[in-house]
């Protein structure tokens, strides 16, 4: 960046940057010593609250009676929404749901009453005895009931939550045109986040300010959220993160913050909360499912030139991330490729099933599914193979992504060629074990915009001070939910300021404590946060340097400084240890800290969906997957998984290929076995017995790439890992399995059965 | 054990054995079940072996999962313990208690009924031997009267057996579909599913067709459309009644002839 001044040293052999030095949280989190939200609960004497949820999935609420939960002598107080002193309300774009249900309930998962008992049995004991009259709706269920002329409607306005559109050149007319169109249609399913420790807390007044320690993804929002849902101004509530076991967009909508807020407040008391795995998967909202026509019109010799596609998801009960979920899946439609002519229609439709929001992929993920395998069945459709038909139409440096945004580095190309290289494409057998087992090679090119975009306030500041006992300390109020933020900010201030990592330690997620930092959702923290410790790290090393601009007769300009030491360039054994240099800085009474904040820009897209800025940065991936699909029961293995990823940097080379694979077998899920199955608005597997994930036994050989073609903006050239290791998965296996057997299976996830039936119908059987 | 037996003569339905607690604890914790009286056999010595015998294996009823796993005696015992839940479910399970559980998914349950298992019962009132055909009643109910359980489990040596499983995944999964097929020494075939009915269950008509047929390919087709026709599945949410007993087909053809294959070298299978 142009305010970046001089001096800065490009990360070497064995610097911080680059290292894959051990997470600083790696050892207590493996030995079990890590206290999580519901450790934290049960360390001190304390009230403890239970949720009601309803027990319709639509429903008016006519009355609520508390009294013969009252009567329980263990009962210290039961809430309904007449109590809440605020708004009631919350949502993260739209604020539409209530904390506790007064007059209706949209989905199985709305709470009703909060009871507060001395024991936790007393508490779940009581909510059975809470009174709710309920007057039952019809309750619509799937898109299709949630667009019938006659639908019950699930808010005021109906039962259409958005659209968004991209309307690029003249589609339908280049469609007409086109020698060869193909037609494929997806649906996905209904995924939850499935991460390792439940929604849970404890909340306490600390004086007037109400404290709650439970995990979310943005502690400063979700602080100002609680703050307007209760009552109160923003400078009496305190949120602390504690430690998280996963997230993956999970905790990006307020919950539990909510509950034990209120418990505490409203009772003065020290309260926990802790959701079963069941209450979790009830209530907290889901990936969108979504049905997707994607029709591909192309040249004979493969170019594209056109792509119509239309999206329809299932918004559940409320808007949550709704919007910004459909935008990402409208700007996202083509993935890398270059269409010229583009027509995109999603439409988000409000249902009684689970609100739909953030998850890992955020939209990205379903929509690559339908563009990879409108690639595969173009490929059939021309005779063509299907590595050549991609390379035809990868973006190149230079090209426009389909909201006519043109990125400084494209290397979708370079992407595909390393996987391909990688799994030995050139060379796959498909030879197998046994007659009945077909081998079968997918590919996927992905790419993905970071950060919230679409001209939404996005940023991130960081402060670093150095302690007087010479710790350099980094204040972040971002959350740690295990992606390795924490060691991120570590190594980039210990590069950017010139200490050894082991002299950093890292405040994090704490409103009291530390600055507003954004979420740590979009892929975005290494990119914002990252680069906010950087500037102000830069910030800090420019005071040492020229502190020792008064010791040393040397021009800053001839000085380095790193691992603890400042030192002459011409002669590195010409230095003054980091010590001496804070000795003398405090002496001459220099701050020893600095801030800075990072706020790259972007532009709205406009209503044809266009932007020259959408997002700050892309992202590039490419996928190969080798599968065996056993014909006669539909059964699919994964083999080997090959994910190459252009990071720009990796911080931490280690610890980005550790979540490139958490991410390939959180995409194994999603493509092969995840699925909330609900019976009218009902959840049938809200356990883990019955919502299956991928177990190490699921897990193949994944081979994770990293390439580092830098980001011009972002820190030491980085741009983030997230969500694209998870978005490449899905794509790459399915064409896998078309590969395989020849068919292509049109619904996520493809179970066994899912397969065997559609070999069943395919024709020629 | 007289001490056991005592108590649950005395607590009757109250009074709840407990082995590895797998399914028992599971089920508390769900709110399925609700104890009042546990009677932990994890103290009783003598229970957890798994004995050759000359001709017969003898089973004590707190051996593990993790222990079938390891004996060779009767290979699809020894393939169903292991794909029984995870390590930690095989290092804890038992297989009195996935007799006991009674689950028409119980993988070991399902090798024990092809390989004709006795199950020996011990009461207030003395010994008994029954049968495992005869020892499941309906999901979650077996013969076990109130004052009784499972002392023992007992099988004979057999030519050769093999086990397959179906689940949503490699590990941790219920079964869809279990099969399991056995050759007798003196050539009869006996086959058993799980998943596919109230109960385990052996494919009665299959082995009456094979006892005449052999293992020829086309008695082997012909055993395994019988298989999917004698099969009762439902449709749940996890699986279909029509793919659970497509694959009921699948998996025994591939049993049979794997039987077929490795009884090759010898002459005709029939005794
Ligand atoms: C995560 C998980 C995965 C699993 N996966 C599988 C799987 O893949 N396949 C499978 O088959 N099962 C599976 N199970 C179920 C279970 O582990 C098995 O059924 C196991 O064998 C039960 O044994 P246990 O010793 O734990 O039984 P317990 O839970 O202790 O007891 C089960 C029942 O048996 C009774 N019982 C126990 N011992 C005796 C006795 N000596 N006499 C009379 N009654 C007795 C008990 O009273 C109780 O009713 C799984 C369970 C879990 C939790």
């Amino acid at each position: 960046m142009s305010d970046i001044r001089v001096s800065e040293a490009a990360p070497t052999s064995g610097a911080p940057v680059g290292r894959s030095a051990t997470r600083s949280d790696a050892r207590d989190k493996v030995t079990g010593k890590t206290a999580y939200g519901g450790d934290r609960a049960v360390s001190q004497e304390c009230l403890h609250a239970h949720v009601l949820r309803a027990a319709h999935p639509h429903a008016i609420v006519r009355r609520i009676e508390t009294g013969p939960a009252l009567a329980d002598p263990d009962v210290v107080a039961v809430f309904t929404g007449k109590d809440v002193p605020g708004t009631n309300l919350h949502g993260m774009i739209r604020r539409d749901q209530e904390l506790l249900a007064t007059s209706r309930v949209r989905y199985c998962g709305d709470a009703v009453a909060l009871v507060v008992a001395r024991t936790r049995q007393a508490a779940e004991r009581a909510s059975k005895l809470v009174v709710v009259d309920y007057e039952p709706l019809p309750g619509v269920f799937t898109i299709a009931e949630a667009l019938a002329p006659d639908a019950a409607a699930i808010h005021p306005e109906g039962n259409i939550l958005g659209r968004q559109r991209i309307r690029k050149g003249d589609a339908l007319a280049a469609m007409a045109e086109a020698d060869v169109v193909v037609e494929t249609e997806f649906s996905t399913q209904s995924v939850d986040h499935a991460f390792l420790d439940t929604e849970a807390g404890v909340a306490y007044l600390e004086g007037e300010v109400l404290t709650i320690e439970a995990a979310g993804q943005w502690v400063h929002e979700e602080a100002r959220l609680l703050a307007l849902a209760l009552g109160l101004p923003f400078e009496r509530v305190r949120i602390i993160q504690p430690p998280t076991g996963g997230a993956f967009g999970g905790r990006e909508d307020l919950g539990i913050q909510l509950y034990l807020g209120l418990a505490a407040l409203l009772t003065g008391q020290r309260v926990e909360l802790a959701y079963s795995r069941a209450e979790s998967m009830i209530a907290r909202h889901k990936r969108h499912p979504i049905h997707i026509r994607y029709r591909f019109g192309a040249r004979r010799d493969g170019t594209l030139v056109a792509a119509v596609v239309e999206v329809q998801a299932d918004e559940g009960a409320y808007a949550s991330t709704g919007k910004a979920v459909l935008r990402k899946a409208a700007s996202h439609a083509t993935g890398p490729y270059r269409v010229p002519n583009v027509h995109v229609d999603v439409t988000g439709v409000f249902t009684n099933n689970n609100p739909t929001g953030a998850m890992r992929g955020f939209g990205a993920s379903q929509i690559a599914i339908a563009y990879e395998g409108a690639m595969d069945k173009l490929a059939a459709a021309l005779g063509m193979d299907r590595v050549e038909l991609r390379r035809r139409n990868l973006l190149l440096p230079g090209d426009a992504v389909t909201t006519s945004q043109i990125l400084p580095v494209v290397s979708a190309q370079e992407c595909m060629s390393a996987a391909l290289e990688r799994i030995g494409w050139e060379g796959r057998s498909y030879e197998t074990p046994a007659p009945h087992l077909k081998r079968g090679y997918g590919l996927s090119v992905v790419c993905f915009g970071l950060g919230y975009g679409d001209g939404f306030p996005d940023a991130s500041r960081a402060r670093v001070r150095f302690t007087d006992g010479d710790r350099l300390e980094v204040y972040t109020g971002a959350v740690e939910v295990g992606q390795g933020l924490v060691q991120m900010a570590a190594q980039v201030a210990a590069q950017a300021v010139g200490v050894t990592i082991d002299r950093v330690d890292v405040i994090l997620a704490d409103t009291a404590r530390t600055p507003e930092a954004g979420s740590s959702s979009a892929t975005r923290q290494t990119f914002f946060t990252g680069s906010a410790v950087r500037k102000a790290g830069v910030e800090l090393r420019h005071q040492l340097l020229d502190i020792v601009g008064t010791l040393l007769p040397v021009h800053p300009d001839e000085l380095d400084l790193a691992d603890d030491a400042c030192f002459e360039r011409a002669d590195p054994t010409r230095r003054v240890p980091l010590s001496a240099i804070l000795q003398e800085g405090r002496r001459r009474g220099y701050p020893l800290e600095a801030e800075a904040i990072f706020e790259p820009r972007t532009i709205c897209q406009d209503d044809a969906g266009q932007s020259v800025r959408a997002f700050v940065t892309y992202l590039f991936a490419s996928h190969a997957a080798e599968v065996l699909v056993d014909v006669e029961t539909g059964e699919v293995q994964v083999q080997r998984i090959v994910a190459v990823h252009d990071l720009g940097k990796a911080i931490n080379p280690l610890a980005a290929e550790g979540q490139i694979e958490g991410g390939v077998v959180q995409g194994i899920g999603m493509a092969l076995m995840e699925e909330v199955v609900r019976q009218r608005g009902r959840l049938l597997n809200p356990n883990f017995t019955d919502y299956i994930v991928p177990t190490a036994m699921d897990v193949p050989e994944i081979i994770p790439v990293i390439l580092e073609n830098p980001d011009p903006i972002g820190p030491f050239g980085a741009r983030g890992v997230g969500e694209p290791p998870l978005i490449g998965t899905p794509p790459a296996i399915l064409g896998a399995i078309h590969d395989a057997i020849g068919v292509q299976i049109g619904q996520t996830p493809a179970t066994a059965e899912r397969v065997w039936r559609a070999l069943q119908q395919a024709p020629g059987r | 054990m007289t001490e056991a037996l005592e108590l649950k003569s005395r607590l009757k339905d109250k009074g709840v054995f407990l082995a590895g607690g797998t399914d028992l604890v599971v089920g508390v914790a769900k709110g399925r079940l609700s104890v009042e009286h546990w009677i932990d056999l994890s103290g009783v010595p003598g229970l957890s072996y798994v004995r050759e015998e000359g001709e017969e294996l003898a089973i004590g009823p707190l051996a593990t999962h993790a222990m079938l796993e390891r004996s060779a005696f009767a290979p699809a015992l020894a393939q169903a313990a292991r794909t029984v839940g995870g390590p930690a479910i095989r290092n804890r399970g038992t297989i009195a208690g996935n007799l006991g559980t009674a689950s028409p998914a119980g993988d070991v349950s399902v090798a024990l009924l092809a390989l004709d298992a006795r199950i020996a019962l011990v009461g207030s009132h003395g010994s008994r031997s029954v049968p495992i055909r005869d020892f499941f009643v309906g999901p979650g109910k077996t013969r076990i009267a109130h004052d009784e359980l499972i002392q023992e489990v007992r099988i004979r040596r057999s030519a050769d057996s093999a086990f397959l499983k179906l689940g949503k995944r490699q590990s941790v999964a219920i079964a869809l579909v279990s099969a399991a097929v056995v050759r007798q020494r003196d050539g009869r075939v006996a086959i058993a599913l799980g998943s596919v009915g109230p109960t385990p269950l052996r494919a009665a008509r299959a082995e009456a067709h094979l006892a005449l047929a052999g293992l020829a390919p086309e008695a082997i087709g012909e055993a395994a459309s019988l298989v999917r026709a004698e099969v009762t599945p439902i449709d749940d949410h996890r699986a279909s009644a029509e793919y659970r007993r497509a694959v009921s087909g699948v998996l025994v053809r591939r049993l049979l002839e794997q039987l077929a294959a490795s009884s090759k070298p010898e002459s005709p299978a029939r005794a």
